[in-house]
């Protein structure tokens, strides 16, 4: 097997959309932290880069007001996918999830000799799509409470916009530590990736990375050459397998 | 040696011209006290007739009061010709003014030599900017007297008092509100006057923004002392609270941009009133729960329902007042650390597992 081979990960719009919720998200944070840290001396300066508060305002309700349709073009393609071509649902959580995840720590611990066997999406990658999920909801919705209090208030107890406005503040910043932290390790400096895991922007993953990290989707794609590799590095006779080879339930 | 022990009047004006020798340059010290160049000029000044004319045909009077210029706290230790250089030579040289006012204007600068810090400051206020353009507005001497300058905050109400020579309108306000009836109470002290909140001599135009975005340190300045809120029984969290709430966080990020009138957030005063402000539990009070909405629709015209109560009142939120705010605020201090603290966590041990193996 050629280093140079390469199996498509990710299409166009997949690609285009986390350069979109990338950039977003960049945006803001940069115009979101100031209101939140608004006493620091660092907050007034950006403030002054945007030339005023309400002007810094404008472009993060525009930033944010792109995200909600960002999230909603993405769950109309993905829907589309899955009525009109049947696609897989490879981010749904699985039973094989919370078993990778414990085999996983495990391994950490040196209780397991070999990582657990992924497939398409990791235990990790899905805690991640669906954490983006779950905070872009609470984000959007948080967000135009505050952006249209009146409106709210005039339906509901007004008490929900000071809420809104913690939970905007607390998730916005959870949000950007989950991302400095996890996202940034997972697709930089962890050892194997470091320093730079291009497969989202160019959408290509090299097989020996696709064997290496999603032995699974791996074994479904070149079924003959994933026979073949087991048995050059056939276990010697009484030691187990690193993992029994039944097939993970969904695929 | 002996020669002056034998004639100490020589010593006496030895030591003088030691003490006067090092002025070159500097003006002549008057020859006499100030006391008694004053009484030199009173015996002319005390006189009502001696005027002044001016070249719009206007006059006006020359005469000084003795008695209330030996009240001034200059008496006896400025002398006239200080403020008046020139003056000691009679007849006196010849001055010509086109008005009273140009005449008013001259004579500031006397104030200045002394007063410098507090004449520069004049100049960067909002009295000064509206003289410039040839408007009415008070020079040093129409609030501090030109020659009865006592203390001008004793008693404290001398300030209300003394602004309300021209903004008689606001005084009158200002009388009946709960800062005013304090001001006239037995606390006089405790009750703020016009130069505590607009300052004395770098006024600011109370409708720009950089003025009205500092009203919260303004008003904090008393109402977050808690000494000084003590007696009435009053919060003090009002000003932090404040802060954290989405009006004030708008108004410290805006405080150092502010520029123009353009209105950017409500501060204390749009609330709670300016010059007619009243207890809270006041009628007519404008932070009154009954009166609330209206009071918020004087930025937010569509606001109706249940509005007001996303301002918290200046409570801190707490299971007994705004549970919803004070759970979810408890649930992020618990759900972010143990968020990230465990993905930290897992990153370490990945990172320490892929190390081990290789």
């Amino acid at each position: 097997m050629s280093a140079h081979e390469y199996v498509v990960r990710f299409s166009t719009r997949q690609r285009v959309e986390h350069f979109v919720v990338m950039s977003l998200f960049v945006i803001l944070a940069l115009t979101g932290f100031p209101q939140k840290f608004y006493d620091s001396s660092w907050a007034s300066a950006v403030v002054g880069l945007f030339g005023g508060v309400p002007q810094m305002r404008w472009v993060h309700r525009v930033a944010g007001y792109c995200l909600l349709f960002a999230t909603i073009f993405h769950f109309f393609f993905v829907l589309l996918e899955v009525v009109v071509r049947k696609a897989r649902l490879s981010m749904v959580p699985e039973r094989q999830d919370f078993k990778d995840a414990i085999h996983q720590l495990r391994y950490y611990l040196r209780l397991e000799d070999a990582p657990a066997r992924f497939d398409r999406f990791d235990y990790r990658e899905k805690f991640e799509y669906w954490g983006l999920v779950f905070g872009n909801m609470i984000m959007v919705g948080s967000g135009l409470v505050l952006l249209y209090p009146m409106v709210v208030a005039r339906y509901l107890p007004g008490e929900l916009i000071p809420t809104a406005k913690i939970a905007h503040s607390n998730e916005g910043l959870m949000a950007f530590l989950v991302v400095i932290t996890w996202h940034v390790y997972n697709a930089h400096f962890a050892p194997d990736i470091f320093p730079f895991n291009k497969t989202i922007f160019t959408g290509r993953i090299s097989k020996h990375h696709l064997q290496k990290e999603h032995p699974r989707e791996f074994e479904r794609l070149f079924p003959d050459e994933a026979t073949a590799a087991a048995a050059s590095v056939a276990p010697t006779p009484g030691t187990p397998a690193a993992e029994p080879p039944a097939p993970a339930p969904g695929t | 040696m002996s020669l002056l022990q034998h004639r100490p009047w020589l010593a006496t004006g030895l030591l003088a011209a030691m003490f006067a020798a090092p002025s070159y340059g500097l003006p002549e010290p008057p020859k006499e006290s100030p006391a008694e160049e004053a009484e030199g000029c009173l015996g002319c000044h005390e006189d009502p007739s001696i005027e002044v004319a001016f070249a719009d045909g206007t006059r006006r009077t020359l005469q000084v009061d003795r008695n209330a210029f030996a009240q001034s706290v200059h008496f006896g230790k400025v002398a006239c010709s200080e403020c008046h250089p020139g003056f000691q030579e009679i007849p006196h040289p010849e001055r010509r003014y086109a008005s009273e006012d140009e005449f008013r204007a001259g004579m500031r600068q006397a104030c200045q030599t002394c007063h410098f810090q507090d004449y520069s400051r004049y100049m960067d206020g909002v009295h000064h900017a509206v003289a410039k353009e040839g408007g009415a507005a008070p020079t040093c001497v129409d609030c501090h007297d030109a020659h009865a300058v006592t203390p001008p905050g004793k008693p404290r109400s001398r300030v209300s008092d003394t602004c309300s020579t021209c903004h008689s309108d606001v005084a009158e306000t200002y009388a009946n509100s709960v800062h005013g009836r304090l001001l006239a109470g037995p606390r006089p002290d405790d009750a703020p006057v016009c130069t505590d909140c607009h300052r004395s001599h770098d006024i600011q135009d109370p409708r720009s923004q950089a003025f009205l975005l500092r009203t919260p340190e303004t008003c904090g300045g008393c109402h977050s002392d808690t000494e000084r809120m003590k007696p009435y029984g009053l919060s003090t969290k009002v000003m932090s609270t404040y802060l954290a709430d989405f009006h004030g966080m708008t108004a410290s990020l805006a405080a150092p941009h502010a520029e123009g009138s353009t209105r950017v957030t409500a501060v204390c005063v749009d609330c709670h009133g300016v010059h007619d402000i009243t207890k809270v539990d006041e009628p007519g009070s404008k932070v009154m729960k009954e009166n609330l909405l209206k009071t918020c629709q004087q930025c937010h015209p569509d606001a109706a329902g249940d509005f007001p109560a996303a301002w918290l009142s200046h409570f801190e939120p707490s299971l007994e007042r705004a549970p919803l705010v004070y759970l979810t605020r408890q649930f992020y201090v618990i759900f972010i650390p143990f968020v990230i603290g465990g993905l930290v966590l897992q990153i370490l041990l990945h990172f320490w597992r892929v190390v081990v193996n290789r």
